[in-house]
């Protein structure tokens, strides 16, 4: 308690080239939790989106059903099992021909009257004798269809005769989740089964919380973790791709405690030889100046607390706009994110940093114990 | 005077490591020291002043020979008990103050008793009397660098002497002062020396601080040439 109270006065008292260090190292803690606290952000908020609007609580899938192959799609559907919780999706390759270009595109019915995914599919519900689909905002922007479009639809029945049929666009939904949006056409699940000739059939099912867990024979549940694990290979590669930023300005901040330290040394032996005169060992010396090296970051963070909590508040609260370019990551990404900061987030810097600047102070400290205290107070060169 | 040695050194010689050699800065010294001195060193530069309050302030260890202080032989003592040994009965003076910058003249003079672990109010009247003993109970918040030299060396007097210990080391004290400040000091030390019996012991070769002392030991090349008790010519 006296090594603490005396290190932060000498710091305090060395001034200016406290305060440097001090703003580096405030910068470096604050643009690690800003940084995490954004991904953070961003992964609640892609797992919450994908979870409304794809996965569910997990999915039953068909043991043919390959998402990634679109060739096996045309077997990959049977009965759907009449387990409560489990909302039926059929899923076949189709065509579209917006303007007369061909776009290959996955049709997917859902029943209209669902519940279980965000998907606005009440647009859905037959009226009047025109088959209606819905689709997100990407797949109409890159199909130039807008609401009430006219579009030719052509699919393969169960036997594999192709069909086709005029339909219209009831709704563009607006979604942060590309899988339900880019190359997907939603339909009533009650039509495509007549239209496919595949009446109670179904490609998978998406899961609700009344969910059991059973899995009958031919179908297989994906969890839904097993689900996002993309997102939490994306998220992953983020933090790591961000962390060697802030690492580069937490190192300049170490170097520059370092140095100030190794210059301490040199420069204050006096000062040492003068403690060690007044009755203390060399230890409590070495001590004094690691801890007070180690303060450094006791102060950043008060620093980094007085402009970093209002400024992370105000991030949290306004969120942060998100380029249309990061889009393409193929990740839920919303127009902003809003910062998440945990407990463990804060504390885990504050450790890091708080170790990372005792070391750092300690290397050079320990130099102390080699010196003579009768050379200290004279002042020479170690 | 009181008899019974405090310090008591005996064929104390001391080597420094010089290039492949060695150079031998203390010879074949053997002194003691009482209760209550107002003793001097006396000698020219490098006749081995310094070296012989370092290793009297336990700083610095013989090469041969004892050094006894307060009864415990300085070769012997960890790193710990010596800096016990100086943090309770051991005050020194130096040349160039040695005040902590960024500390207070209270704070400089409250270190030690710090170190002691003292409690705050006896530590608190302990310091206020010590600057009181020096006459600067006036500068209590003043930082160093707005301190004259002899203002510092005052401080410096009073951080020697808020403990009370049983010797103060005096290593040339008045080198950096003028003369109206030499004296000054002088003065205040021989005042703690007579009311409180603390034994002062001084390096110097200055003529001023001679006038006060009351046992000349006189030093050259290492070696005692002439050790004799004297009458102080200013008291
Ligand atoms: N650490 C050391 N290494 C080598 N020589 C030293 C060392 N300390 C002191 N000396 C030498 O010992 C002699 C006595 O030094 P010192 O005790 O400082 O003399 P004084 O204080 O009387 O001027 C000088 O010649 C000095 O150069
Ligand atoms: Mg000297």
């Amino acid at each position: 308690m006296l090594t603490f109270k005396l290190a932060l006065k000498n710091l305090l008292g060395a001034g200016l080239r406290t305060w440097l260090n001090v703003a580096v190292l405030s910068f470096a803690f604050v643009l690690i939790i800003f940084y995490n606290g954004m991904i953070d952000g961003w992964n609640e908020q892609a797992r919450r989106d994908t979870i409304e609007w794809d996965v569910g609580q997990g999915q039953l899938w068909h043991t043919d059903y390959d998402p990634y192959d679109p060739f096996t799609l045309q077997e990959a559907h049977g009965m759907a099992p009449a387990e409560a919780g489990l909302m039926p999706v059929l899923i076949v390759q189709a065509t579209i021909y917006p303007e007369g270009r061909m776009m290959p595109v996955r049709l997917k019915g859902i029943p209209a009257r669902q519940q279980t995914l965000a998907l606005p599919t009440e647009a859905l519900v037959p009226a009047g004798d025109e088959t209606r689909i819905i689709l997100g905002k990407r797949m109409a922007k890159s199909a130039g269809l807008a609401e009430g479009d006219r579009v030719l639809l052509r699919w393969r029945d169960q036997h594999g005769t192709f069909d086709a049929r005029e339909v219209v666009i009831a709704q563009v939904f607006d979604t942060n989740v590309p899988n339900v949006d880019a190359g997907q056409v939603w339909i009533d699940l009650a039509v495509l089964q007549e239209m496919t000739g595949m009446p109670g059939e179904a490609t998978m099912l998406v899961a609700d919380q009344t969910y059991a867990g059973s899995a009958p024979e031919g179908w297989a549940f994906q969890t839904q973790d097993q689900l996002l694990t993309e997102i939490d290979t994306v998220i992953q590669s983020k933090k790591v791709g961000g962390s060697i930023t802030y690492l580069m300005l937490l190192l300049i901040a170490l170097l520059a405690i370092f140095d100030t330290q190794v210059l301490s040394i040199f420069r204050r032996q006096r000062e040492i030889g003068t403690y060690i005169a007044l009755g203390m060992t060399r230890r409590e010396v070495i001590a004094l100046f690691t801890v007070e090296g180690g303060a450094n970051s006791l102060l950043a963070m008060a620093v980094g607390a007085v402009y970093g909590i209002p400024l992370m508040a105000w991030l949290a609260q306004a969120g942060i706009p998100m380029p249309a370019a990061t889009d393409n990551v193929g990740l839920a990404v919303a127009e902003k994110i809003f910062p998440v900061y945990g407990l463990g987030l804060v504390l885990g810097t504050v450790a890091l940093v708080t170790v990372a600047a005792t070391i750092v102070s300690y290397m050079p400290a320990r130099k102390i114990a080699y010196l003579r205290p009768t050379d200290a107070l004279k002042g020479k060169i170690l | 005077m009181n008899t019974d040695p405090i310090i008591s050194l005996s064929h104390l010689t001391k080597h420094f490591p010089v290039g492949k050699g060695q150079f031998t800065a203390l010879r074949d010294i053997n002194l003691t020291f009482g209760t209550g001195e107002f003793a001097g060193l006396v000698g020219p530069s490098g006749s081995g002043k310094t070296t012989l309050l370092n290793i009297i302030g336990s700083l610095d260890v013989p090469s041969e020979g004892e050094a006894l202080v307060m009864g415990r032989s300085v070769s012997s003592l960890t790193h710990k008990e010596s800096a016990q040994l100086r943090n309770q009965h051991i005050g020194f003076i130096f040349q160039v103050f040695n005040l902590l910058p960024v500390y207070t003249v209270y704070e400089n003079v409250e270190f030690a008793l710090l170190l002691q672990r003292m409690d705050a109010a006896a530590r608190k009247k302990a310091v206020l009397d010590a600057l009181e003993w020096v006459g600067l109970t006036d500068k209590i918040n003043s930082k160093p660098p707005q301190l004259s030299g002899g203002e510092s060396q005052r401080v410096a007097i009073a951080r020697a002497i808020v403990k009370r210990p049983a010797i103060v080391l005096a290593d040339e004290p008045t080198a950096n002062l003028d003369a109206k400040n030499s004296h000054h000091i002088l003065q205040t030390m021989q005042r703690i020396n007579k009311e409180l019996k603390t034994t002062f012991i001084f390096s110097t070769h200055d003529e001023k601080v001679m006038q006060y002392l009351e046992r000349m030991i006189n030093l050259a090349d290492g070696q005692v040439v002439r050790d004799e008790l004297v009458q102080p010519v200013k008291s």
